[in-house]
């Protein structure tokens, strides 16, 4: 054993410029695949915090029906065992009823249609980054009697400046006409165009007596303490939750509530590991031309040890090992390069300016490049590089093994 | 091959008998949009709207003008006293409604126009378009419907009305119960373009108004949401009286009275 080891070790360095070669290919894959998958796994993790903390939270809680309708008709009735079940899990960091309606909203002559969404400010800063994103006044401040907060485009369209009395003017869930003046207290400046130029906030007792709403919300947005299984806590909250026979509840989970945002993330992961695919055949085929080209150039050495006496199997084991030790170098350089490199850019984001930040905030998320390091992102370079590098020597290993001592001792 | 044979879904389903010659489906069309309209138009009446939501049935009192020649109309709320005084004016195509209780006045924008009026199962649109059974239909005769009699017992004369390429109506197609004596209007269903019906709207309580056989208790269902039902009751009509241009004004809107 010690024996194909010395051999393979020394045959490695025989030709040491083309193992360098060889190498160099293998550490910038292995570098190429750490960051890119460190930079995915940021990017979509900090798209769907973001998302989660403006949107649905983890998991959200609403009426049968509530996703694909959208409507008054579907609710959650806020009673009070229903508050004391979502305050009693442990797991929650937060929890946030919401009235989400539409309305007409009209300054002197300037009227739009807007979303209206009744918050409670106090619950609603436990889960969601809304408050955090006024430009300029105050989220509903609670000394001021039916205060509105809009989004900073459709503050601009219709001319709202703070202070000003607005008409909001829809049907209420009693079917009767449903009309309030509020004033602005707030002005929101949002990522998101289509929300910035559509939503508008009010608070949620606000909301519920301008819609006629009695105790009902249209959902109630969960934030988790972790990202971490939450099918099962799903599960746990649905369970705890009092079953309303009247108005039958679901729990949805997040990529339920944004699906159009899982889809983007796996579109966007596929167009990359499809170049990862394509990064690792063509360090596959320069390992693979390494030992090839090796081999043949021992093709008479090798007779010579077959002649005397060494099995096969051996020289099989030779070949293999040159192989691995070639993917291990590799893999120890790149990783010793990478991991350091994933660890600095996990603290320091990259800023993204000009049409990046511009796409980015179409998308809803802070114009940042994100790294997060997850523990299967390192090991998955290493089995990937460790198969590549088993597969790559198969064809080499056989042909030298079989070689015939004659026909090779009688070749160059 | 296969060939597929489209059956005129309305007519097969309802199993109606041959109608007599000498019916001229337009001409009963043209008697049908006499009774509703005259040149103008003042009623006076309830709209009670049902919904699964409500354990009670809302009721609102209005009054309304219809100038139809000038394309502008009027309606004052009455009641109930949370919404009274207020006011919608249509000046085609526009539609403004004056709200005393905050004392504003909203213009309905184009996005709103299919949005619920006042609650009810009408639109925002069946307000303000300005669309003609008669001059924006081609009418045509499907039969005599015995399921549907008319005031002395008589099967009722079925049209079907089809819209213009061009004419600015929301449906596909409009089939209409008319009453065999007197052509007073006993139904309507109202089919959306792939012949889904949408509406249907119940005439009854037909009684006489300047000569026209008028029906006082219109009764609509939305097909498409079960437990909804709008019904307006007419209490007082009257026809072809001249109306003052003051009605007609963003003046009167505000004035919450009358």
């Amino acid at each position: 054993m010690g024996l194909e080891w010395q051999l393979a070790w020394r045959n490695v360095w025989r030709n040491s410029r083309r193992t360098a070669l060889t190498v160099a290919a293998t550490v910038f894959a292995v570098f190429l695949v750490v960051v890119f998958v460190a930079m995915a796994a940021g990017v979509h993790g900090k798209m769907i915090e973001d998302s989660v903390r403006m949107h649905s939270g983890h998991l959200e809680v609403s009426g049968k029906g509530y996703l694909q309708n959208r409507t008054l008709d579907q609710y959650v009735r806020l009673r009070p065992a229903v508050v004391n079940a979502l305050d009693a899990q442990h797991e929650l960091a937060g929890w946030a009823p919401r009235v989400d309606g539409f309305a007409l909203i009209s300054k002197d002559s300037a009227t739009q249609g807007v979303i209206v969404l009744g918050v409670d400010p106090r619950r609603e800063a436990s889960v969601s980054s809304l408050a955090s994103r006024v430009e300029k006044g105050a989220f509903l401040p609670s000394g001021v009697k039916r205060g509105i907060v809009l989004g900073g485009r459709l503050a601009r369209n219709i001319g709202a400046r703070l202070g000003d009395e607005l008409l909001l003017y829809s049907v209420a869930y009693s079917q009767e006409m449903a009309y309030e003046l509020f004033t602005v207290t707030g002005i929101l400046k949002l990522p998101e165009l289509e929300l910035d130029r559509r939503l508008s906030v009010i608070s949620l007792r606000d909301a519920q007596d301008f819609f006629v709403y009695g105790n009902r919300v249209s959902e109630i947005a969960l934030l988790a303490t972790s990202a971490d299984g939450l099918p099962a806590l799903r599960d746990r909250i649905l369970h705890a939750l009092p079953q309303d026979e009247k108005a039958p509840i679901e729990v949805h989970l997040w990529n339920e509530v944004m699906p159009e945002l899982e889809q983007f993330i796996f579109l966007d992961d596929a167009g990359m590991y499809i170049m990862l695919v394509i990064l690792v055949v063509v360090v596959a085929f320069g390992i693979l031309n390494t030992l090839l080209m090796s081999v043949l150039e021992r093709t008479r050495e090798l007779g010579v040890l077959l002649a005397l006496g060494l099995r096969p199997i051996a020289i099989f084991r030779v070949v293999y090992l040159e192989s691995l030790m070639l993917a291990v170098v590799g893999l120890a350089i790149g990783l010793a390069v990478a991991l350091p490199t994933v660890l600095y850019m996990q603290g320091h984001p990259i800023p993204l300016g000009g049409d990046l930040a511009q796409a980015t905030a179409w998308l809803g998320i802070e114009p940042i490049m994100t790294f997060k390091l997850k523990p299967l992102n390192p090991l998955g370079s290493v089995l990937t590089i460790l198969s590549v590098a088993v597969i790559a020597a198969l064809y080499p290993a056989l042909k030298a093994s079989r070689a015939r001592p004659v026909d090779a001792l009688r070749s160059l | 091959m296969v060939v597929l044979l489209c059956v005129p879904t309305g007519a097969a389903a309802l199993n109606l008998l041959p109608a007599p010659k000498g019916l001229d489906a337009r001409k009963i069309a043209s008697h049908v949009e006499d009774i509703f309209r005259g040149k103008t138009s003042y009623v006076e009446g309830t709209m009670i709207v049902r919904s699964p939501r409500l354990p009670e049935p809302r009721r609102v009192h209005l009054r309304m003008w219809d100038d139809r020649p000038r394309h502008r109309s009027f309606i004052r709320i009455l009641a109930p006293p949370k919404d009274k005084g207020m006011g919608f004016l249509k000046l085609h195509p526009n539609l403004w409604n004056y709200i005393p209780r905050v004392e504003r006045t909203v213009r309905i924008p184009p996005s709103m126009m299919l949005q619920s009026w006042m609650g009810s199962d009408f639109t925002n649109d069946d307000l303000v378009r300005d669309s003609s059974q008669l001059d924006d239909y081609d009418h045509a005769l499907l039969g005599l419907d015995p399921a549907l009699p008319g005031e002395d017992g008589a099967p009722s004369i079925v049209l079907s009305y089809r819209p213009h390429e061009d004419a600015p109506v929301v449906w596909g197609r409009i089939e209409t119960w008319v009453d065999a004596k007197r052509y007073a209007p006993l139904r309507q269903d109202f089919y959306d373009e792939d012949g889904v019906p949408l509406r249907r709207i119940r005439f009854s309580e037909i009684r006489d108004v300047q000569g026209r056989p008028y029906p006082h208790r219109w009764s609509m269902t939305p097909l498409d949401k079960p437990g909804h039902e709008t019904i307006i009751e007419i209490s007082e009509v009257r026809f072809d009286e001249h109306f003052d241009d003051g009605i007609f004004t963003k003046r009167n809107l505000v004035r919450g009275e009358r």
